[in-house]
């Protein structure tokens, strides 16, 4: 059921195994690469096509939308659904975010080239999970791949009103 | 005494049949059917045939209706043309009103010879006649069901149907000569004269339009007169141009048209007054001339050519006119839907009845086939590309699917002054204008009116939410003021969701790839910052806001009225705008609307007093 945001929750975008509690990266170019390549083998999807697009995305300008959060982002010809994955960097890399903050929370979403409006709501879904207050610091302290899935998929805010 | 009796029944008979076409018109728009279509089959009921069996057959009658009627209708579609909106779409326009008329004259009278058992030149003529399109219907269409169209598309539709007329108009009157001429020694003479006829044509109906339309300028910014003359006037000169024309040899519908678009672009006193008078105007030819025609038709001589001129009005829709659409927009870049669109559009109308009187004038054979032929093919085309124009719009993908908010705009007359113009909205939540604050530089408040109370822009303070302004602005900036005053639609939502900043040297293209915006090719070229600048002209304010498609960019940051970085901001509106906010403005307005008639009604009184020079 790819196009149905209206009563998506985010449990719909990202499943269990789609979480890494402790990616260790070394700048910006490897945690793209690294989420690339997990999002590929999840999605049985080759990882370049995955890194290229998000690649492209960041060229307009970064997606690190400030307080060490990031919400990389791309379409996909070959995704059939809207995709999430979260990643909890072991240090805080630099992603040229516009605060200047190095960034230490990523949340990939991809989309099918078709999925417009829904991209933007899923986007919109994201951001304002990870601007509820003191969730991003659960986050920062837990380290357990499922204690992570169920406090973004659990959170109020994640499902919809 | 049998006269007055004539006269009075003349009256009574004429004027009821255009108040039948009207009210039944509330009829046609419900089921969404051509209200043109709706006034030819009253003025059939009435003919010969129909139930009213009055016996019409004066196509001299005919003929100078239909000059007047065409020179209003050519003079307000100049008025209503802003030269600014047909950037872009000019060029192909003008390509299509000159080849692609003679293209599809050409075509369309290729196949009628066969059909109709014409030869070469007959068969022209026939194409001729029904080579020019009549857009008054579909631009009429197109308000009704609320569509807006690709500003290219509008653009280029919009100026081909008024420029094409002359065309079609030379081509059949050239054509009438040829025919009547044949066999005379002096037809050589006359081909060879072809081109530097055409010249002259254009050359004397270029110089009286452009002239006339600035006389008439002049004159009305001179001369005062009683309120309620100056459209009358106006008017009477127009056609007082299209005759001119006509008797030095030029043409009269480029001359009236062009008159029309100078008036349109210049300060003009009261121009307000005289589009409203030139709607109506336009409005009561356009029905004329469709019962006229409706009149004029005997169905039963209609029905021996219905066959072959059904299949001319077939071959026109689906080969002529769409060949000669490919051939002319093709180099200009037009997409495939947008080439459809252009191509089913060509609907038929008042000008090729008025171009089927003229062979009946000149007497040349067949004349009558030519009517009738005609007759189908508008009949045709008023019917299949009528009713199927909104639908063909939002299928081809030219309308846009969030078209502009309409707005609210109540615009008043200032007797003495040109370069000024008052102009009233609602102010709206959402819109830019609350945002900032502040009006630009450019505009000067006059009133508001708040909770049925009148203030100065002194009391009133800030605009608030629910007031109604007035304010002075130079008319060809009211278009700008429109959108500091339109509201944001959907994207209510004060949390800003998500927030994605980017350089103004992005190019617009690259952010709606990325995000799935319709591609647009006015925007595409430009840079975000490019965008910014040419949307608040006045320089760019922290806060800013563009809405285009569904997404929403910000001024994130500025210096010196120059954007430097820019927000793109995602909210998922659809869960979070509260719905009750819709009902909170709502009786806000209405209160605000009664208010503003009354103002409107107050300051027009002092307006008069002023005007006519004498105090209370």
């Amino acid at each position: 059921m790819p196009h149905v945001l209206k009563t998506m929750a985010l449990i719909d975008i990202i499943s269990p195994n789609a979480v890494l509690p402790s990616l260790k990266v070394n700048g910006k170019k490897q945690a793209l690469q690294e989420v690339a390549s997990q999002a590929a083998r999840l999605l049985k999807l080759d990882d370049r096509e995955i890194f290229e697009a998000l690649l492209q995305r960041e060229r307009l300008g970064s997606t690190g939308i400030g307080d060490g959060i990031a919400i990389p982002h791309g379409k996909l010809a070959h995704v059939d659904r809207l995709f999430g994955l979260m990643a909890r960097l072991e240090r805080p890399i630099d992603f040229e975010a516009l605060d200047g903050q190095p960034v230490d929370i990523i949340f990939l979403l991809l989309a099918p080239e078709t999925a417009g409006a829904d991209h933007l709501k899923a986007l919109a879904r994201i951001a304002r999970l990870l601007r509820e207050p003191g969730l991003v610091d659960s986050i920062r302290a837990t380290r357990d791949a499922s204690a992570l899935y169920a406090l973004i998929t659990q959170s109020a805010v994640s499902h919809p009103a | 005494m049998n006269t007055i009796v004539f006269v009075n029944s003349l009256l009574f008979g004429g004027a009821g049949l255009v108040a039948i076409g009207i009210l039944s018109s509330l009829m046609a728009s419900r089921f969404g059917a051509p209200l043109l279509l709706v006034f030819l089959l009253i003025g059939m009921a009435a003919g010969e045939a129909g139930p009213g069996g009055i016996l019409f057959d004066d196509y001299r009658m005919m003929f100078l209706i239909g000059s007047v009627a065409l020179a209003i209708i050519l003079f307000d579609g100049g008025l209503r043309t802003r030269l600014a909106s047909v950037r872009g779409g000019a060029v192909p326009a003008v390509l299509l009103a000159t080849v692609g008329v003679i293209i599809t004259a050409g075509l369309t009278g290729l196949v009628a010879m066969p059909l109709l058992n014409l030869n070469w030149l007959e068969g022209l003529l026939t194409g001729a006649i029904v080579a020019s399109t009549d857009a008054a219907a579909v631009f009429f269409l197109m308000r009704a069901r609320g569509l807006q169209l690709k500003r290219r598309v509008n653009a280029t539709i919009e100026v081909e149907s008024a420029t094409n007329d002359p065309v079609a108009v030379f081509l059949v009157v050239l054509l009438v000569t040829l025919i009547g001429a044949k066999g005379h020694a002096g037809l050589d003479a006359e081909i060879a004269d072809i081109p530097l006829h055409l010249m002259r044509q254009c050359l004397i109906g270029g110089g009286l339009g452009v002239g006339g339309g600035l006389a008439i300028t002049w004159l009305i910014n001179r001369v005062t007169l009683p309120a309620g003359l100056h459209p009358l006037f106006v008017i009477s000169l127009a056609v007082m141009i299209y005759g001119l024309a006509g008797i030095l040899d030029g043409s009269g519908f480029i001359a009236v048209y062009l008159a029309g678009l100078v008036v349109g672009n210049r300060p003009v006193r009261g121009f307000a007054s005289i589009l409203s008078f030139h709607d109506a105007a336009t409005w009561l030819c356009q029905i004329i001339m469709f019962l006229v025609l409706g009149l004029l038709v005997s169905p039963g001589k209609l029905m021996e050519h219905a066959l072959p001129a059904l299949a001319v009005a077939a071959f026109l829709m689906l080969i002529g006119r769409p060949v000669a659409v490919w051939l002319c927009l093709t180099p200009f870049r037009f997409s495939r839907p947008e080439k459809a669109f252009v191509s089913w559009v060509g609907l038929r109308g008042a000008v090729s009845i008025f171009l089927a009187a003229i062979p009946q004038l000149t007497q040349v054979p067949h004349a009558e086939l030519y009517f009738n032929v005609a007759f189908f093919v508008v009949l045709v085309s008023l019917l299949v590309q009528g009713w199927s124009v909104a639908f063909v719009a939002r299928h081809t993908g030219v309308a846009l699917a969030d078209p502009a908010p309409e707005i609210s705009r109540v615009e008043i007359d200032l007797p003495g002054k040109v370069d000024l113009e008052m102009v009233g909205y609602p102010l709206l939540a959402d819109s830019p204008v609350i945002q900032r604050g502040t009006l630009p530089t450019w505009a000067r408040a006059v009133l508001i009116v708040r909770n049925d109370a009148v203030l100065t822009p002194e009391e009133a303070g800030v605009l608030s939410v629910g007031d109604y302004g007035y304010f002075l602005v130079p008319p060809d900036r009211i278009r700008r003021l429109d959108r500091l005053f339109a509201a944001f639609e959907g994207h209510r939502s004060r949390a800003l969701s998500a927030v994605f900043t980017f350089s103004p040297d992005v190019k617009f293209a690259d952010l709606a790839g990325a995000y799935g915006v319709e591609p647009d090719e006015n925007l595409d070229s430009l840079t975000l910052g490019a965008l910014f600048a040419d949307t608040f002209e006045e320089g760019v304010r922290e806060g800013d806001r563009l809405d285009i498609g569904n997404i929403t960019l910000i001024a994130r940051s500025v210096r010196d009225g120059v954007v430097t970085a820019i927000a793109l901001i995602v909210g998922d509106t659809a869960e979070d705008a509260p719905l009750a906010q819709s009902h909170i403005v709502a009786p806000a307005l209405a209160r605000a609307r009664t208010a503003v008639q009354r103002t409107a009604n107050r300051i027009a009184a002092v307006l008069h007093r002023r005007g006519s020079g004498r105090a209370p």
